[in-house]
């Protein structure tokens, strides 16, 4: 599933976010330190901002296009988006939450349903809990689950797991691992670790104030380090 | 309780009732986009929403009475096109409690709205929820203790109002007389038992409405 | 200083004092504000006193004064609101007296007001809204309906009267419009341009309409109440109030 994105101008302050780029892969990365434009980036193509300019097609099928008038409303895109925070509905118990979506879906893939999201994720025992009582790293797994059983055609994850301490991180890894293997849904990984890279992303693309400031796979753009287990070369 | 007194209490009961169902919809729909979205002039209209709370009562009613008159310029319309009179009468009485009790309820209601999260809507957009479909199952519901708090905070202004009510209903007695004016009434006349007995009425309703408000408002979904 | 220069000082006092210009509270009935307004402005300078006048229903006037209000004059619309006072001896001595009288009308509106040949057409379909002063409490809506009641009108237009605050709310109701038609005072009609007399209550067949006027018990300018009190029964005051349309008290 590539994603075009296609003189992509949107002024943030205090820059202005440019983006001229085609992501493929299965995982492609998207990295930069906080600030950089990352978020608005991913909620361009969602189709929840406007930019100023450029097109956004996804698949071949424009999504956003600001010279041509085109924009498809963000519920019509089938583009899962997972924020930081999972932002899961407080009102709604766990099930209602991961089917939330669900119904709203005329095509289903067969492996995204009910049963095979919640025991790839691990969640199903947490079906009828109240998001209150839920953990981090378990609403983290929930909000992902809601995505994924919404049947998106390209997923969009937001440093799921930043402001999670370390050992959790690394618990939850291998669940993103295995929604990029089981499901075969494209994702687009918005982080700043790149640890996260290493283990996940088979594209990379650094984001700095805005601006593409490198392209490449991970092994080409991530050296060993001293201190954090990798870091990007050059500085 | 006197015959008299029950007819005055379930008069001024029905038409803040009424008056809060009126204001309802509109008020909410205001609400939602005063919290949502951004327009030039937008100030404006927060400010003319504001003033019914802000000017002397009565300076509304005269506003309302020049407006809704049999000669001014709305009511002589709602009477040649639907045969309404407004002055004078119980919808006079009507028109003046809604217009005063909504900027209570735009106020409450806004606050409402903009106390849910908008990445819950937006997310919810992406799951493939359209618009109205985020409206009713993500915002009202989260938004909803608020929603009734405002409610009933509109519908116990109601039931006080006098100032605006005076001027554009008048004191006609069972056809305008709600508990305020009757108290206004009976005190002119030197009958302050009975004006009292409809200050006892008028605190319990009141007490009652803004205290369940209170505690709608108090208690925060976790 | 000797006592004897003290003494002539203080009995000089009272008279320095009453010498002194006075603020005087005249709370005088709705219908009397334009005749009032003017005798007061030819007295205030003859007499370097100063008016305070507080227009307003006499019902509600008797109130504030049973309240404490600080009246110094009491010029009420009936006689019933005096006797009331009187009663709670809060009228000064020897000072009351019947000094005006008045014919009720019905007015509609200037501007294509209903059309009333007689009274009887009141209790007609055409006439939706019916204005009177607070039957109950205000003396122009008493006596309205005083002669309504003789007329055996009442019962037939008591669903469509409006009670208003006071006779001039009352006319303002019918200027407006939103009022059909109203009963108001002779004297109310004719300042007003915006209403027309549909029809005149003869003296025989109205009631009887007394204006009585007294100073305050206990009135702060009790020496400056009663000479202005004495002014509105002289002859200059007398021929303003006859101006406006008031009778002599019968």
């Amino acid at each position: 599933m590539s994603v075009e994105l296609a003189g992509l101008r949107l002024p943030l302050a205090p820059f202005t976010l440019e983006v001229d780029a085609v992501l493929a892969g299965r995982v492609c990365a998207i990295f930069g330190a906080s600030g950089a434009g990352k978020t608005s980036l991913l909620e361009v193509i969602a189709g929840l901002r406007h930019p100023a300019a450029g097109r956004v097609a996804v698949g071949g099928a424009t999504l956003t296009d600001v010279a041509g008038r085109v924009f498809v409303a963000p519920e019509r895109r089938a583009i899962g988006y997972v924020p930081q925070e999972g932002a899961l509905f407080p009102h709604l118990s766990v099930r209602r939450n991961l089917l939330y979506g669900h119904s709203l879906r005329t095509e289903r893939p067969a492996g995204l349903n009910f049963t095979h999201v919640t025991e790839v994720l691990e969640i199903a025992a947490l079906a009828e809990r109240a998001i209150a009582t839920l953990s981090g790293g378990e609403r983290q797994r929930v909000a992902l689950g809601r995505a994924l059983l919404a049947a998106p055609r390209l997923l969009l994850l937001d440093e799921p797991l930043a402001g999670l301490d370390a050992p959790l991180r690394e618990r939850l890894l291998p669940y993103l691992a295995r929604v990029r293997d089981e499901f075969k849904v494209p994702m687009l990984y918005v982080t700043h670790s790149p640890d996260e890279v290493m283990a996940l992303c088979d594209d990379v693309l650094v984001l700095d104030r805005g601006r593409v400031t490198r392209r490449g796979s991970p092994q080409e753009l991530f050296v060993p380090a001293k201190g954090p287990r990798y870091e990007l070369r050059g500085g | 309780m006197s015959a008299e007194a029950w007819q005055v209490t379930w008069f001024t009961a029905g038409v803040a009732a009424l008056s809060t169902l009126l204001i309802l919809p509109f008020g909410t729909a205001l609400a939602w986009l005063l919290a949502r979205r951004e327009w030039r002039g937008k100030s404006v209209v927060e400010t003319l929403v504001a003033l019914p709370l802000v000017m002397p009562p009565v300076a509304t009613g005269l506003l309302l009475l020049k407006l809704l008159g049999r000669r001014g310029p709305l009511g002589g319309w709602l009477e040649r096109t639907f045969g309404w009179e407004i002055v004078f009468t119980w919808r006079g009485v009507v028109v003046a409690t809604a217009v005063m009790s909504f900027p209570l309820l735009v106020r409450t209601a806004r606050v409402a709205f903009e106390g849910v999260n908008p990445r819950l809507e937006r997310v919810a957009r992406t799951l493939g929820a359209g618009p109205w479909r985020v409206f009713t199952t993500i915002t009202l519901p989260l938004a909803s203790r608020g929603l009734v708090a405002g409610t009933l905070l509109a519908f116990a202004r109601a039931l006080g109002e006098f100032g605006a009510t005076i001027m554009v209903a008048g004191y006609i007695p069972g056809q305008t007389a709600t508990l305020a004016l009757s108290i206004y009434h009976l005190v002119q006349l030197g009958r302050d038992p009975e004006a009292l007995g409809l200050l006892g009425i008028s605190v319990a309703l009141a007490f009652g409405a803004v205290w369940l408000s209170e505690f709608l408002l108090r208690r925060r979904p976790a | 200083m000797p006592l004897r220069r003290l003494l002539a000082l203080a009995s000089a006092l009272p008279l320095a004092l009453a010498a002194r210009a006075a603020d005087l509270n005249v709370f005088a009935a709705a219908s009397l504000s334009d005749a009032l307004k003017e005798i007061a402005r030819a007295y205030e300078p003859a007499s370097g006193d100063t008016l305070h006048v507080n227009l307003a229903a006499s019902s509600t006037l008797a109130l504030q004064i049973r309240q404490g209000a600080p009246a110094d004059v009491f010029f009420s619309a009936d006689e019933a609101k005096m006797d009331d006072l009187a009663k709670a001896g809060l009228i000064a001595a020897g000072t009351r007296v019947s000094l005006l009288s008045n014919t009720l009308v019905i007015v509609v509106n200037a501007d294509g007001g209903a059309a009333i040949a007689s009274p009887a057409d009141l209790a007609k379909p055409a006439i939706g809204h019916l204005a009177l002063a607070e039957p109950q409490t205000v003396p122009a809506g008493i006596y309205a309906k005083e002669w309504l009641q003789g007329a055996g009108l009442w019962k037939k237009v008591i669903d469509k009267v409006v009670p208003t605050e006071n006779v001039r709310a009352c006319l303002a109701a019918v200027e407006s419009g939103n009022a059909d038609a109203g009963i108001v005072y002779k004297t109310d009609a004719l300042i007003s341009k915006k209403v027309k007399v549909a029809y005149e209550v003869s003296v025989a067949d109205g009631p009887k309409i007394s204006y009585p006027l007294a100073v305050v018990q206990g009135a702060k300018n009790g020496a400056a109440a009663r000479k202005f009190t004495a002014y509105l029964a002289s002859p200059p005051a007398r021929a303003v109030f006859e101006q406006y349309g008031f009778l002599p008290a019968r």
